[in-house]
């Protein structure tokens, strides 16, 4: 007999507990944000790749401080956020987003023309060397807001800022790549 | 949502994350060969857990010294005025001092140098690292009923001090590049990003280094004594 997966809330209480199989499945279920957040705030896979895992290991130890009802998502991203910038400071580096855009498939209709793609590609390519000339913090809003999809309190909590700082950087960022991207025409 | 809005989301959705690696393996590893640290209980002040609930005094201090208490900070520290301590819950406002791990260990994880007092009757600290806010404890005695606490941390409006004046002083101190202030009396802690950090704690010397490190020497013991161990920490 298959019992019924368990839910989030009882497998946070199951970890606190000590249950490594629980916090297992936990690290799986949110593994992909956390690397994905660590990647984009150390720049590099294998930086990235640590920092997440040793996340996970201060988290499982501070799940005694985690309360009940909470989210467990953005609680998880802070302590990510956290260790990666420690390994970003510690490397002494800038946190480029080594990332670049991949073709998007077609929705549907007839396939964009060659000389679409190549301009789609190179305009994709402007915006995101223009969204990493941003300032370190105003990147990282507009990469947890848009890139990973967080929402603003998500965001507000991962970087351990309040709502309205997330809200004034982000329309100063948002300000900043209008401008530059009315500069180049793109 | 404008289009440049748009079109950030759509280029989110076509980034070429590099593969997710599988953690689960290697947290399972690092937590069998780590012991877990306890998480101590700190019962201090336990004279005023009578308070526990609501202590509702008004704060009734000269407009001036308000006005200096309510807009005060060093380095990582604000100290803000409070008519009312907020509700403590003793159960909850326990201390935890984070991972427990070696100097060096430690001294390799902050983002800043760690410093130790150089005096010899305090013996060696036990250290603690709270990756949440970047703060290093230095625990001597016995971590539930510690004699002394030295706690290291960097950035700003991490950790709150709610004073309620009628029963607290503040005293500005220097030592040569150094400044902060002897908190004499009780007051509440609060670290705002761990909404359970919230604690009564008694005289503290609150102090800002050069290099932008806030130390937090907590002790029983007067302010020329802890000014002393906060000068021989290198």
């Amino acid at each position: 007999m298959v019992g019924r997966p368990l839910t989030e809330a009882e497998l946070v209480e199951r970890a606190k507990r000590g249950d490594q199989d629980a916090y297992g499945d936990l690290v799986h279920a949110y593994q992909g944000i956390a690397f994905r957040t660590a990647y984009l705030l150390t720049g590099n896979a294998a930086d990235a790749e640590e920092a997440a895992q040793s996340a996970f290991v201060k988290a499982f130890y501070a799940l005694g401080r985690f309360r009940p009802g909470a989210e467990l998502r953005p609680w998880l991203l802070r302590i990510v956020a956290n260790e990666a910038r420690n390994r970003r400071r510690s490397a002494g580096r800038r946190a480029n987003l080594a990332l670049r855009a991949v073709a998007a498939e077609p929705s549907g209709g007839a396939a964009p023309s060659p000389e679409t793609s190549l301009l789609d590609a190179e305009r994709d390519a402007a915006l995101l060397e223009a969204v990493n000339g941003l300032r370190d913090e105003e990147r990282e809003v507009v990469a947890c807001r848009y890139f990973l999809e967080l929402s603003e309190e998500e965001t507000a909590q991962a970087l351990g800022l309040r709502k309205g700082t997330v809200k004034s950087r982000l329309s100063r960022a948002l300000a900043r790549l209008r401008e530059q991207m009315e500069d180049e025409d793109v | 949502m404008s289009e440049l809005e748009l079109r950030l989301d759509r280029l989110g959705r076509e980034l070429d994350w590099p593969e997710t690696p599988d953690l689960r393996d290697g947290v399972r590893r690092r937590l069998a060969a780590e012991r877990r640290p306890r998480e101590w209980r700190r019962p201090l002040m336990i004279a005023l857990a009578a308070l526990v609930v609501v202590v509702g005094a008004l704060l009734a201090v000269p407009q001036s010294r308000s006005a200096i208490l309510d807009f005060f900070g060093v380095g990582s520290v604000t100290i803000r005025s409070v008519d009312e301590y907020p509700e403590l819950d003793l159960e909850r406002g326990r201390q935890f001092y984070g991972l427990r791990l070696s100097l060096a260990e430690a001294r390799r994880q902050a983002a800043f140098p760690i410093k130790v007092p150089q005096v010899d009757r305090l013996g060696e600290p036990q250290v603690y690292y709270l990756p949440d806010v970047q703060q290093v404890s230095l625990v001597y005695g016995d971590p539930e009923k510690p004699r002394l606490l030295i706690s290291q941390i960097i950035g700003t409006g991490a950790i709150e001090k709610l004073v309620n004046s009628d029963q607290t002083d503040l005293e500005l101190v220097r030592d040569g590049d150094a400044h902060g202030v002897w908190i004499e009396g009780p007051h509440v802690l609060h670290i705002p990003q761990l909404d359970e950090e919230l604690r009564l704690v008694g005289d503290t010397l609150v102090m800002e280094r050069a290099d932008n490190v806030t130390v937090r020497v907590e002790a029983d013991i007067p302010k020329d004594e802890a000014l002393e161990i906060f000068h021989s920490m290198r």
